[in-house]
Order: structure tokens, then sequence, then C-alpha cells
């Protein structure tokens, strides 16, 4: 390698001799002239050392990737089975990989990777997935594969959780026991401040004070909103009481409206009372509310 | 959301048959300019990318961006509408 800066025109003949030698070149016959050598060292040496080089480079390039590889493999060097099956082992179910899916997929199998990466708290996974990239373990890898997904996921739901789950049970104790206060970390429970009614010339002012007649009736409203149903079955079913009543009263002609009548008007009356306490009864609610 | 948009409607109502790319929701003269010039001609060559992916959002998306640069909206159209398509025709 240090000789090929070198211009083979400055070396001595012997010295090219031992390189063409060394590059196991064939030398030219005994007593060429130097310029033979030259040639034959421009020719081949070079070359070969050229080439050499860029073997190298590729070696180190080779060797870099494969160590990209080994943290992260990189999909575009996969084959299309393989992109399918890194996908398969990060749970999902690709398609047909072709020309115009592939960058998609490729790009996708890359987000995996990364928020993998993300999802690893320590080195321990890491270690799992260094060895996963070794073809011994492949298999095993494979195996295990879905079982490691989930030990990928759990701790990041863990986390998510975990002040949820430390926080909810401490304050569902607290509320059930005191609905009303709020909870503090010394357990000192501190109520809101109020104003100070009818001190320093403030007017006295009553809880109960109703805000406006507007929200007077709109509580109203809705205070009533689940008796009125009420209040109209019970009503529908006095009319319909009342309508059963009217009919046999008015029908004699059928034999079963007398029997009926008959039979009415033991619970007429006692209707008629039901009736009267119903009528009285509503305009009562209605009065208490 | 697109759904009730005019296009949306009138693509999603009868066989796509030979429509042009722009029949598509979501695809106006820009982005169907570039798809014409990625080969992606007709409506029809767009479901096939559609159906090649599975019917995935997440990737039909993806691809929509990469291939004509639209935005989320126009992505969302789209896909509603060949995933509508597909439901009525497939």
């Amino acid at each position: 390698m240090s000789l090929f800066p070198e211009d083979p025109a400055n070396l001595s003949i012997s010295r090219l001799k031992l390189d063409l030698v060394a590059h196991n070149v064939a030398l030219p016959p005994a007593k060429s002239k130097k310029e033979v050598y030259v040639e034959l060292h421009l020719k081949h040496i070079k070359q070969k050392n050229a080439a050499d080089f860029s073997s190298d480079e590729e070696d180190q390039v080779q060797y870099v990737a494969d160590e990209e590889e080994a943290e992260m493999p990189d999909p575009s060097g996969l084959t299309d089975d393989d992109l399918m099956a890194a996908l398969l082992k990060h749970g999902v179910k690709a398609g047909p990989i072709v020309d115009s899916t592939r960058a998609l997929y490729e790009k996708k199998l890359r987000k995996l990777l990364q928020s993998d990466g993300h999802g690893c708290l320590n080195g321990v996974e890491q270690g799992v997935l260094y060895s996963d990239s070794e073809d011994e373990d492949e298999q095993e890898y494979e195996e295990s594969g879905s079982e490691e997904e989930e030990t990928h996921e759990q701790p990041d739901q863990a986390q998510g959780g975990s002040s949820q789950l430390s926080q909810e049970p401490v304050k569902d104790t607290f509320r059930d026991l005191l609905p009303n206060t709020n909870s503090t970390p010394t357990g000192i429970y501190v109520t809101r401040r109020r104003a100070i009614k009818g001190a320093a010339g403030r007017p006295v002012q009553y809880p109960d004070t109703p805000a406006s007649p507007t929200t007077l009736e709109r509580r109203e409203v809705e205070r009533r909103l689940v008796p009125v149903q009420i209040q109209i079955l019970v009503f529908l079913i006095v009319v319909c009481l009342l309508y059963l009543i009217y009919v046999c009263v008015q029908d004699d002609s059928f034999t079963f409206v007398a029997l009926l009548d008959s039979l009415n008007q033991g619970t007429d009356s006692e209707e008629g009372l039901s009736l009267q306490a119903e009528t009285r009864d509503a305009p009562a609610l209605s009065g208490l509310e | 959301m697109s759904s009730t948009s005019q296009k949306h409607k009138d693509f999603v109502a009868e066989p796509m048959g030979e429509k042009p790319v722009g029949a598509l929701a979501g695809i106006g003269d820009a982005l169907g300019g570039r798809l014409e010039e990625k080969g992606f001609d007709k409506a029809y060559v767009v479901l096939g990318q559609f159906l090649v992916l599975k019917k995935d959002e997440e990737l039909f998306r993806d691809w929509l961006k990469d291939t004509c640069r639209a935005n989320v909206k126009q992505q969302g159209d789209c896909y509603g509408c060949l995933k509508e398509w597909c439901d009525a025709f497939l």
C-alpha cells in the first residue's frame, strides 16, 4: 500500500522485480529495460493495488453495514420474503410485496423497528435483539417472537397506566369517605373560603335566594318532567275508567253490561272515592311542588 | 368528512368503468396530474394499488402522500371513496 503513491519509474530495477515477484507477475526476460518493468508494474501491481484498495473499502462498508444490521436490519437490503417475514415478526400481515408496495412496507418496518428501539428500557432486550441477528438463533427467535412483542409492549402500557393505577384507587377511597372534599397530600381538608355576609356593609344574602325567575321556572319544569308523565298516565287511566263507567251506564240493553253494572255498582262508589282522592292528590302534588 | 361531497357520491354511485383518476374524491387536477405522470391514469389503477395494499388505510395514505403529495384530507377523501366503492361493488 505504501508503495502505491510512489511512481514505479523512481524505483530501482531490483525493487521492481521484487514487487512483481511478490505479486505473482511473470517476470520479463532477463536484461530487459527498466521501462518494461515499469510498464508491468503499472499494469499489474497498480491495478491490483487499486482493486485491493477498493475491495478493502467495500469490506469496510460491508462491515459497517453489518454492524448497522445487527442493531437495526436495513429493510431495503432484505429480500421480499425476508421483508414479509420481518413484518410478520412485528405482527403485521403484509400483503403482496411488489415494486409498487415494497417502499411502503420498508417504511413501515423501519417505523416498527424505531418504535421498538424506543420501547427498550435497557440493554437487556437489545442483547436479545443482537443475538437474534445470528442465524443459529433465528429459529428460536421466531418462536419467541410473538412473546417478545408482548413484552415489548407491556412496559409501555405499564408505564402509561402506572400513574393512573396508583392514583385511582387512592382517589376512590378518599372520595368514598369524603365525597365533598378534595384529597390533599397532608390529609388536611380545606374548605372554600366564603364571603362574610352582612359584614363591612355587604348586604345579607340568604343562600336559598333564587338567581332569577327564569331559572326558577326552568327548575320547576325540570322537577316536574318525570312526574308529568306519571300524571298523564294517571289521567288517562282515570279517563278510561270514566269512559267505561259512562258506557256501562248508557248501554243497559246488554245483559253482560247489566251484570257488569251490578258488579260496578259495588265498586263504583269506591272508584269514585279513589278518583276523588286522585284528583285531590294531583293538585296537592303540584301545590307541594 | 368528505363522505357527503358530491364527487364522493358520484363515484360511489356506480361502477367506475373507465373513469379517469380525477374522478376519485380528493383527487383534483394537481394530484390527478401527478398520478397520471406516474402511470396511474385511471381510477381503477389506483383501486389496484388500494387492493394490493389490502385496503389498509395507513399504507394507502402513505402511498398517496408519497406518490402525489396528497394532504391528509385528500388522503382521507380518496381512501373513503375507494373503501365505500369496494364495499358496494367488490
